[in-house]
């Protein structure tokens, strides 16, 4: 946001999503299992502020409907679920990676088309370190993926470990470049 | 490619305003750095020296005011659940994370605070965590990030920055008597100052305070874009505006210098003519939000 938008109070709008990087990862992630020694799960997150209008509302069952269509085909399950914060969940279920990265853009990709992208917080992939969960989180305003490691304890993290994720993986996936947006998500359901 | 749709039209009236209001301010300062030079030497020096007052402010006025406010810095371990609701907005808004503070008053406030986007501070008090449910509290920090966002500290030090000259002239002016050169012409032209910033002072004041007016609209509407939920915060200025009255004098009289970046002015009086306040009246301020929350729920536009 330049200067002179500060000065005249804003745009009528939130940044639009950046372009998508988001199947970067699903290539990247072979590299992250093989090279890393991480393992995925199967399952995956898209988080988003639900609001509170029909036209949103339509959008949604809408795609609900579309991924319940596909499913026959991928098998992925789809569930929602909102969190204390007020957004919604909607979590896919499914043992082939390459099915989550494609159903979360098919959920992004509606979202977009119904004007409503910018409503959009991030995706979550959900991997496991000798049995510690590993986040991978795509911040859809950045277009970047930043890794998310909680440690043992009260809403701690394990910044050691994320930037040894970024200096393995940062070559291969659009990184966050700067660490100060590499924002928390406490209690992910997944 | 996806149709762009913007949730909310842009207002292009309150911008109009406030550019409006931006230009006959510098306008006015225009004049009156004429004036002030016209009158000759000594006056330089001075505009040098409330420039560093003013620069000293802008680098300090966040520490200041926390202080004021006996707010202190919450870490996420002290404040999981703010931190938490901070961190999503961000990253809705696209802003780096701000600090957060948190005064220990019963009065329900919370305001914004630093020179620029990296610097800023985000300050809410124990009363509005405790009166607000927790998407009216959103809202409310959705508010003040949007102060963050349109640089508000920065763009009001520097709107006054002549005002603040023009207030000094008008207090200690009569200090300054011998500074207009020769004793031939110092006299009139010491009362062309003293009037000119008599004058500045009283349209810049009223200028100012529109302007801080525009840029509370401004903020509210960044509030609604960024939760989706104007709504929400229109009930959240109910709820606050409805707790201030019941609030014990010496909490208001503590506050009362912190006032211009407050979501709700500690004095609330009905009395008080609007071109006096620095934030518009709450009514004006839930209309703004019900048209917002209207354009909201309107079907959407036929796909263009």
């Amino acid at each position: 946001m330049g200067f002179l938008d500060a000065l005249l109070g804003g745009r009528g709008k939130l940044k639009a999503p950046a372009p998508d990087r988001l199947f970067a990862m699903s290539t990247a992630y072979v590299t992250i299992e093989t090279g890393l020694g991480l393992k995925h799960k199967p399952v995956a997150g898209i988080v988003f502020q639900p609001l509170a209008t029909a036209d949103f509302k339509q959008i949604l069952s809408d795609t609900e409907e579309l991924l319940r269509g596909s499913a026959a085909d991928t098998g992925t399950k789809v569930e929602s679920a909102d969190d204390q914060y007020g957004y919604r969940w909607i979590i896919l279920r499914d043992d082939e990676f390459e099915d989550l990265v494609v159903s979360v853009n098919v959920i992004s990709t509606q979202l977009e088309a119904g004007g409503y992208g910018d409503r959009i917080l991030c995706a979550v992939f959900a991997f496991e370190d000798e049995g510690r969960p590993v986040y991978f989180i795509y911040n859809y305003k950045r277009g970047a993926f930043y890794p998310f490691v909680p440690a043992p304890g009260e809403k701690q993290r394990n910044n050691e470990r994320e930037f040894q994720l970024k200096a393995a993986i940062g070559g291969e996936l659009p990184f966050e470049q700067e660490i100060e947006r590499w924002f928390p998500l406490w209690e992910i359901p997944l | 490619m996806a149709r762009s749709r913007t949730t909310f039209t842009r207002d292009s009236g309150l911008q109009a305003r406030m550019l409006f209001t931006l230009f006959l301010l510098g306008l006015l300062y225009a004049a009156f750095v004429a004036i002030l030079f016209a009158a000759g030497a000594g006056v330089g020096i001075m505009v040098l020296v409330i420039a560093a007052l003013s620069l000293a402010q802008l680098f300090l006025s966040d520490k200041l005011a926390l202080a004021a406010m006996g707010a202190k810095e919450v870490s996420p371990e002290q404040a999981p659940g703010l931190h938490a609701m901070l961190e999503r907005l961000c990253i809705q808004a696209d802003l780096p994370k701000p600090k957060i503070a948190v005064a220990d008053t019963p009065m329900p406030n919370a305001f914004a605070m630093g020179r620029s986007q990296k610097s800023a501070v985000v300050c809410a008090t124990t009363g509005i965590m405790n009166a607000l449910q927790p998407h009216e509290l959103e809202a409310v920090m959705a508010h003040e990030l949007t102060h963050v966002k349109n640089r508000d500290v920065m763009i009001m030090t520097l709107a006054s920055f002549f005002a603040t000259i023009a207030a000094m002239i008008t207090q200690f002016g009569f200090f300054f008597g011998g500074w207009g050169g020769d004793s031939d012409d110092g006299a009139p032209a010491f009362i062309v100052v003293l009037l000119a910033s008599f004058l500045v002072y009283i349209i810049s004041f009223f200028l100012m305070l529109a302007l801080s007016r525009y840029r509370e609209y401004a903020a509210d509407r960044g509030s609604a874009l960024i939760t989706g939920r104007p709504s929400a915060l229109a009930s959240a200025l109910v709820r606050i505006s409805g707790e201030m009255q019941r609030v014990p004098d010496q909490d208001l009289r503590a506050a009362g210098k912190m006032n211009a970046f407050f979501i709700v002015p500690t004095s609330v009086k009905e009395s008080v003519a609007t071109l006096f306040m620095d934030h518009p009246p709450l009514e004006k301020r839930l209309a703004a939000l019900q048209k917002l929350e209207a354009q909201l729920q309107a079907p959407a536009p036929a796909a263009a």
